[in-house]
Order: structure tokens, then C-alpha cells, then sequence
């Protein structure tokens, strides 16, 4: 299989606390997210985990009463810099969401290419692009030939691993999953969790998850969010994921992880 | 792995016994019958015998069936469905007598001459031989392209504004846009009569489209901005999130995939101003020549046509005033032919042959 060439970088955010309107929902979150690692966000509904995963490509911003305060740096440079463009931020962090959200207007190879005519660059080796990417989604023995075909006539699982294949097309340094598998059946979530694994070996990734199998099945680190009733959501322990899981030291941690709450 | 069965040819719940057959047949039937027999036989008004006689009999009958089989719950569906079926049926009754009687009074007036030729040497008794509506249907086209023109990218960009923006204009915007919604036509046609002389206007062309053109405006804003409105967010996200600026995700994602709504919001806003005649007896005036150009001197429009030639007591001028009225007619028809052709969604295939598919089970 082809290995992209892609540089991979190390994000970290400093003490991001994040505001809806005047409601603090996230209260000075510092992690590190190395280069070639997967980082799993676990926790319960509601405590800032999917929040704070879009403030790290600066999709966060696009909320009409969102409000932040804290950097996010990508290998030393602070995204959210005078001189950063959001635009630029986003093509090199890229993002999975929950749902699964191909572009209906356009065809399987369309929508691969979607993300580089959307940010205006060349497109040199279209076919070649196409296939790297839908191989490295794990998709492409499925879709081969049916490359014209709507993306919305797969499944989806498939849709969703479209959706991985057209963010590696862009060949970002980082990817952000926001729950990638949540509205898939097993087989489907099981070949996700293998594409990431992979594509570990060669960029950043930072999944959110509700699911503490998975978390551990597919993470090197993890860090546990929680909201206390009435306060932000912030980070309570964060480590490698043989830690979290096996050896936690605070005792909420310890419970969440064993299912006593969440 | 079962084999495929055959599909059974009677589904389960589509089996009725026989007398329950026999009882259906006639409850659909004896009404009908009943108001026959009142309208030929008793020379009872037809109205009359459908209101008076048919749909009491055609509910009750419905109504009995149902509360036989199902109660109170059976007689409420029969109700409902005799109401619905009725309404609907007089809805295309209506409709179809529109446009049956259009094309009875009007295709004697058809023919080759009257598409392609002008009005000049016609008087109110010149026979139906001579002369004919070239020059209204391209004054209407043409009136109405400018009218288009005009109010499709300004419809679209309040839309736009609408669904797009966070600003806190867009409550008074989307109230002034459905106010002018109900702007009777002619008051369009006085505004801009009262406007003509300082924008140095005659009774041309140009004037009678700005006379459409409040009439269009309101129609594609808002049709469109259902359209847009449609449009999941989360295509919005996902463009975005690739790294495209604002304007790429709206002219690339979100504008193709309301692509269908807005080509409703033109065919409506069309309709809405192609038949409009007061504003146009107020700022166009009537040509009987073919003129093209819509800055200099009068235009003939369609509406006009027949509204000036079914106000005279000549028999074949009102046979001509039925023509132009089937030639608008068709001319909508092939407007709306031609839009929807043109906004067919883009043929993506759907392999739709059951390949087996291989699974790989790790």
C-alpha cells in the first residue's frame, strides 16, 4: 500500500478554556497531542470533548457565540496567531465528523477530490489521489468500480469511510475524529478503527469516542473529560491508556472507565 | 444462504372476502348512479345533484361500510377518504376546464402565421388569416428575461443573506420581503408610472419589467430561501473543515445542492409575473408592430394582446384574444419545460446490479 509522505506534527493546546455565549464550557484544557500517536478523548455526554476537538482546527469559531481564550500550537506555531489564516489551519488539521456528510451533489471520485478544489489547489495525478486515498480509507476494494457513482448510494459505514478518504486526500498533518463511528454498525466500525491504526504510522490523530473498547483498542494515550455539575469541563487525568485504563489514579477516572457512571 | 421465493401475487392485507368485495362495489357505485338518475331523469341542477345528492349518499355509504368493518375509527377513515378524494378531483376538474376551454376557443386562431407574424395591417375584423402574436411573445419574453435578470441574483442574495448571515437585519428583511409578497399588482404598475419620469423613462419596455420586477422580487427570496434553508449545516461544516473559504462551500456545496429549490423559486416567480397585465397597461404601451428593443417606444406583450382584443364585440378579434391566451399557455409550458430540463440533477449513476460483494473477514 502507498504510504503518503505526510509530515507529521505535534499539536498541543495550552490552557484553551472555551465560552458559549456567556456559559464557560471548558476551563483551561493543556494537552499534547505527540507526533504518530493516537489520543483518545473519553468522557461523559456534555463535558466539552467534541468542543474541544474543533477548537483545534479552529472549526470552533464558526459558532455564532463561541468565545475562547488559551493557544493551540501546531509544531511551536500557535494557530489562532495574528498572522494565522483558519483557512490554512484547516487544511493541515483535518476533521472527521460524527455523522457521516459526503457531498450529495458529487460523485464517489468527486468527493475525494472535493477538498482540493474547495481550497483552490492543482489537482496533478486526480486518479492516482483517488486511489491512495480510498486505499488508505480502506475503501476501495468496495468502490472501485463505482467511481461515479453519488456518494450517497453507499452505506453507511462506506460513507463514512469516504468522508476519512476525502480528509487524507488533503494529506493533513493532523486528523480529528469527532465520534467517527457512533452511527455505525460493528463490521463497519471495526474496518474505521483498523484505517486508523494505519494511518497512525504516518499523522497525528485525536478521536473522540463514547466507547471505552474503543478507546482502548485504537489509542496510545487517553485523556478523561468531566463536568462537575454547574462548573466548565476540563481535563481530570490524562495519560497513556494502559494507565488510564488499567491504573488510573484519581478515583473519578477510575469509575467512568468501569462503567460506575457516564 | 435460503434461495429467493416468489413474490405471492395477493399481499395478506390486501385480501378481502367476497360479500365485503360486493359491499365496496356498491357504496362506489349506487351514489353515482343516484345523482345520475337526479340530474337526467328528476332535471335536477348537475351542481346540485353533486353537492345536494352524491356526496351525502357517497359519505354515508363510505361512512357505513367503514363503521361496519372498524367502528368509529373505520367510518373517520372512510370520511377522510371520501373528502380527499372529492376535494381532489374537484381541484383537477377545475384546472382541467381552464385549460380545455382555453385550447377549445383558441386552436381555431393557431397556425403558422399567427407564431410568426405582427400585428400592423390588422383591424378588429381582419380575418383570422392575416396577422398574428409574433411580436407579443417576444415582447412578453422579453420583458419578462429583463424582469429575470433582475430579480433572480437579487432574490437569491437575500436569500442568501437570510439563511447565511448572523445579522440582526434579517427579521425587518424577511418581513419587508413578504410584505411586498402581497403588493397588489397594479400598485406596482403605479409606483413605477409615478417613478417614470425621473429615472427619464417613456412607456417602454424597460418600464414595464421594472413593473414585474416587485412582483418577482418577494417570490424568489423567499422560495429560495426555503431552498437554502434545506441545505444540512453539516455540508456547510464538512466543506469548511477541508479548508474552503466561505464563498467556495456556497457556490461549490451549498448552491448545487439547492440547486432544484431554486429552479422552483424561478419557475414560481415566473409564473407569478408572465400573465401580470395591469402593471403593463399602466407602463408599456402597446405596439403593433414587432419591436426588440426595449428602450425605445412601446412593446406588445401576450397579456395585453388578449386584453385589448376581448374587449371589442368582433367575434374574430375575441377568437384572437383565445389564441394569444393558448399561445401564453404554451409559452409557460415550455418555460417550465425548459427550466426544469435545465436544472435535472446531474446524472450520477447508481450501480444499481447487485454485484457480489467480496467481503474480507479479518
Amino acid at each position: 500500500m502507498a504510504l503518503s509522505t505526510t509530515k507529521a506534527s505535534t499539536l498541543h493546546s495550552e490552557d484553551v478554556s472555551v465560552w458559549f455565549g456567556e456559559r464557560q464550557v471548558l476551563d483551561k484544557v493543556s494537552l499534547t497531542f505527540p507526533a504518530k500517536q493516537v489520543t483518545a478523548l473519553i468522557g461523559p455526554s456534555g463535558c466539552g470533548k467534541s468542543t474541544f476537538l474543533r477548537t483545534l482546527n479552529r472549526m470552533h469559531e464558526l459558532i455564532p457565540t463561541a468565545g475562547l481564550a488559551g493557544s493551540v500550537f501546531l509544531d511551536g506555531v500557535d494557530i489562532y496567531g495574528e498572522e494565522m489564516d483558519a483557512v490554512d489551519v484547516r487544511i493541515k488539521i483535518g476533521m472527521v465528523f460524527q455523522k457521516p456528510n459526503p457531498f450529495p451533489t458529487m460523485s464517489i471520485r468527486e468527493n475525494i477530490l472535493s477538498g482540493l478544489k474547495l481550497s483552490g489547489r492543482k489537482i496533478e495525478n486526480g486518479d492516482e489521489l483517488v486511489e491512495t486515498s480510498l486505499r488508505r480509507a480502506s475503501i476501495w476494494n468496495e468502490v472501485k468500480d463505482r467511481l461515479d457513482d453519488q456518494a450517497l448510494s453507499l452505506s453507511g459505514g462506506q460513507q463514512q469511510r469516504l468522508c476519512i478518504a476525502r480528509s487524507l486526500a488533503m494529506d493533513p498533518e493532523v486528523l480529528l475524529m469527532d465520534e467517527p463511528c457512533s452511527a455505525l454498525d460493528p463490521g463497519s466500525t471495526r474496518r474505521i478503527e483498523e484505517t486508523i491504526k494505519e494511518l497512525s504510522q504516518s499523522m497525528t490523530i485525536v478521536i473522540v469516542t463514547h466507547n471505552m473498547q474503543q478507546a482502548q483498542r485504537v489509542s496510545n494515550q487517553t485523556a478523561f473529560f468531566l463536568a462537575d455539575d454547574n462548573t466548565p469541563g476540563g481535563v481530570v487525568e490524562f495519560g497513556s491508556t494502559e494507565q488510564i485504563f488499567s491504573g488510573p489514579i484519581d478515583q473519578r477516572t477510575n469509575d467512568y472507565v468501569n462503567g460506575h457512571f457516564g | 444462504m435460503s434461495a429467493f421465493s416468489p413474490r405471492p401475487a395477493k399481499q395478506p392485507w390486501s385480501v378481502r372476502s367476497s360479500s365485503r368485495s360486493i359491499e365496496v362495489a356498491l357504496a362506489s357505485v349506487i351514489p353515482f348512479i343516484l345523482a345520475l338518475v337526479c340530474w337526467f331523469l328528476l332535471r335536477i341542477d348537475y351542481t346540485v345533484a353533486l353537492v345536494g345528492v352524491f356526496l351525502p349518499l357517497q359519505i354515508l355509504c363510505a361512512g357505513y361500510i367503514g363503521f361496519k368493518s372498524f367502528g368509529r375509527r373505520g367510518f373517520m377513515d372512510a370520511l377522510l377518504l371520501v373528502a380527499t378524494i372529492f376535494l381532489s378531483a374537484t381541484v383537477l376538474v377545475l384546472l382541467s376546464s381552464v385549460l380545455f376551454s382555453v385550447i377549445l376557443k383558441g386552436w381555431q386562431a393557431l397556425s403558422g402565421q399567427f407564431f410568426f407574424e405582427n400585428n400592423i395591417y390588422v383591424s378588429t375584423t381582419t380575418s383570422l388569416t392575416y396577422g398574428g402574436v409574433g411580436h407579443a411573445i417576444l415582447g412578453s419574453l422579453i420583458v419578462v428575461a429583463i424582469t429575470t435578470v433582475l430579480a433572480v441574483p437579487l432574490g437569491i442574495s437575500i436569500a442568501v443573506f437570510l439563511t447565511q448571515s448572523q445579522s440582526k437585519l434579517r427579521g425587518p428583511v424577511r418581513t419587508f420581503t413578504q410584505a411586498i409578497s402581497g403588493l397588489p399588482s397594479v400598485v406596482s404598475g403605479l409606483f413605477i408610472l409615478s417613478l417614470m419620469p425621473y429615472l427619464h423613462l417613456e412607456h417602454v419596455g424597460f418600464a414595464g419589467s421594472l413593473a414585474l420586477f416587485p412582483l418577482m422580487l418577494p417570490t424568489m427570496a423567499r422560495v429560495s430561501e426555503e431552498a437554502l434553508r434545506l441545505v444540512p449545516n453539516d455540508l456547510r461544516m464538512a466543506a469548511l473543515a477541508l479548508g474552503a473559504p466561505n464563498y467556495k462551500a456556497f457556490f461549490k456545496v451549498i448552491l448545487p445542492a439547492a440547486k432544484t429549490g431554486i429552479i422552483t423559486a424561478l419557475l414560481l416567480g415566473l409564473a407569478r409575473v408572465i400573465g401580470e397585465t395591469a402593471p403593463l397597461v399602466l407602463t408599456l404601451n402597446p405596439n403593433n408592430a414587432t419591436n426588440l428593443n426595449p428602450f425605445y417606444q412601446g412593446m406588445a406583450s401576450l397579456p395585453r394582446y388578449i386584453y385589448s382584443f376581448v374587449n371589442t364585440k368582433y367575434p374574430t378579434s375575441q377568437e384572437r384574444a383565445w389564441g394569444a391566451a393558448l399561445v401564453l399557455v404554451m409559452v409557460v409550458a415550455l418555460l417550465f419545460a425548459a427550466a426544469r430540463i435545465l436544472g435535472r440533477k446531474k446524472k450520477l449513476k447508481t450501480t444499481t446490479a447487485k454485484k457480489k460483494e467480496t467481503k474480507k473477514d479479518a
